[in-house]
């Protein structure tokens, strides 16, 4: 990478940035605003918190070996499905088999072919590439995950009358609950849609601009934005699908009956 | 349209059991043995919560029973593939959903899902189903979700008739209806039935549909069947103590 324009921040630097937050703490002490408790305790915990995870990231790029790499995506991976599986109530029947594999083909195949076929780095498993990579990917596609499989059971439910009046008709189990699968699906992409859209108007992405600050071409982390952005749709879309895909058919039986019991516990 | 050949359908000991919220079991309908002659109207009456709507959905299997067995023409439904099953045994909800759509859209849905090429506004399959719900042809073209709820109910019907059914399932096919429409949809469901010789079960609390179009009653409450009889004159003479009491009962015209 190009580190031409680096500035390199030094300790005294630090100091005066933190000082912003000790003056807007002493205003709000004098001015009796309140919330001067809050501003220290947070910034506090952002510096011991951020240090922590540079000090990691430190030895964990310095890692030679493919398999501790892959231990920590896992380990990424199994986070996200906690934090999927503590944001929604009703859950779709085995939620956490459902949600798991599809996290794992989506972000798994994306990742290995944007690392591949993409960005071009080797060894494969540079985890100065991958870590950072796939854990976009990875964050966004738990967004996408947790919206495709609350709506899929919000929808479900909503749709109960009009998914047994099919059934009643003729339908198919799938046929029958096309009109769920194609909100779930597309309750889960929208938020990346939206990004997209909104890109370098509305926002400039997070990425991009801190590339930028470190030195980068404006145009090579463009480029390095547009690709994220694509791998990112990919592997939301793919999670989502895979999620609404298998969730539905946990509703019914084999002779294309609802049932919200189905393969309970 | 040839009328296809009529169907009896009968229970042995079926027994259904519900989930409690709990995770317990509670059984809803309790060893209901029960036949619908081929090309009658057959009414299942009792109180709400007794089980009536549970035992229709298991006639086209919606539902799966957890004990006993069912039959069309002597053959177990067990055996059906579902799909074709609801083919030839078609189920009216209380109130029929109606797609997103026209009506003409809402009677080829049938054919969509099994991939066959939908009839047109003018073909002699729809047009035939109309006269027999008694459904301008004129309303094929408007938005289904803005008819009455009379008509909806009879695009309901005409929708379920449009795949020639052998039995048609209605479940309390009068409930959303004033007393004036639900006493016409008793004399188009009559003629349906005699006319095409399509066996009907129906279950309804309305005593007034059940007078006028029923040949054969059963009375079911708490999940058994208590009493049977000729339609007239189970209504006309009660013997257990139970119909009486039901009987006796204001009707609940619940929506």
């Amino acid at each position: 990478m190009d580190n031409q324009g680096l500035v390199n921040l030094s300790l005294l630097d630090l100091l005066v940035a933190y000082g912003l937050v000790l003056l807007a703490v002493v205003l709000a002490r004098l001015k009796r605003i309140g919330q001067e408790g809050q501003m220290l305790w947070a910034s506090l915990r952002m510096v011991f918190q951020l240090l922590a995870v540079g000090y990691l990231l430190h030895f964990i790029f310095a890692v030679k070996s493919p398999l501790p790499v892959l231990a920590i995506l896992l380990l990424m991976g199994v986070f996200s499905l906690q934090v999927i599986g503590g944001r929604i109530k009703t859950k779709v029947p085995r939620f956490y088999r459902v949600v798991g594999v599809s996290l794992l083909i989506g972000c798994g195949s994306v990742t290995f072919l944007f690392c591949t076929l993409v960005v071009h780095y080797s060894p494969w498993y540079d985890p100065r590439y991958l870590i950072p990579l796939a854990g976009m990917i990875i964050g966004n596609s738990m967004n996408g995950a947790s919206l495709a499989a609350e709506r899929l059971g919000a929808e479900m439910r909503e749709r109960r009358e009009e998914i047994e009046t099919a059934l009643c008709l003729g339908a198919s189990a799938r046929q029958a609950s096309k009109p769920a699968l194609r909100n779930a699906f597309k309750a889960a992409i929208m938020p990346t849609v939206n990004t997209m859209a909104a890109m370098g108007i509305v926002s400039l992405p997070g990425m991009m601009t801190g590339q930028i600050l470190s030195g980068t071409e404006p145009m090579v982390a463009v480029r390095y934005q547009v690709t994220i952005m694509c791998a990112i749709t990919g592997a939301v879309a793919i999670t989502a699908y895979l999620i609404v895909l298998q969730g539905y058919r946990r509703y019914f039986t084999k002779a294309h009956q609802l049932d919200f019991d189905q393969g309970r516990g | 349209m040839v009328n296809p050949p009529v169907c009896s359908v009968q229970l042995t000991n079926v027994s259904y059991f519900g989930r409690r919220p709990d995770g317990g079991r509670v059984r809803l309908l309790d060893s209901v043995s029960f036949s619908a002659k081929a090309g009658e109207i057959t009414a299942i009456i009792g109180p709400s919560g007794g089980g009536k709507s549970t035992l229709i959905r298991l006639i086209n299997r919606l539902t799966e029973p957890g004990e006993g067995r069912i039959e069309l023409d002597g053959r177990d439904i067990a055996a059906f593939d579902p799909l074709e099953l609801r083919r030839l045994v078609a189920l009216v909800p209380q109130k029929p959903f109606m797609f997103d759509g026209t009506v003409l859209d809402n009677m080829q849905m049938p054919f969509r899902y099994r991939q066959m090429a939908p009839p047109g506004a003018d073909s002699v399959d729809v047009l035939d189903v109309l006269s027999l719900a008694k459904l301008d042809p004129e309303l094929l073209e408007r938005d289904a979700r803005s008819l009455s709820l009379g008509q909806q109910q009879r695009v309901g019907v005409a929708r379920a008739l449009i795949t020639k059914p052998q039995v048609i399932l209605l479940d309390e096919p009068t409930s959303a209806l004033d007393r004036r429409t639900s006493d016409e949809l008793a004399s188009t469901l009559r003629e349906i039935s005699h006319g095409k010789n399509i066996t009907m079960i129906m279950v309804t609390h309305d005593l007034r549909l059940t007078q006028k179009v029923a040949d054969y009653c059963f009375y079911l409450e708490a999940g058994r069947i208590l009493e049977e009889g000729r339609g007239a004159e189970l209504l006309a003479h009660p013997k257990t103590a139970a119909l009486k009491a039901f009987f006796a009962e204001p009707l609940d015209q619940e929506g």
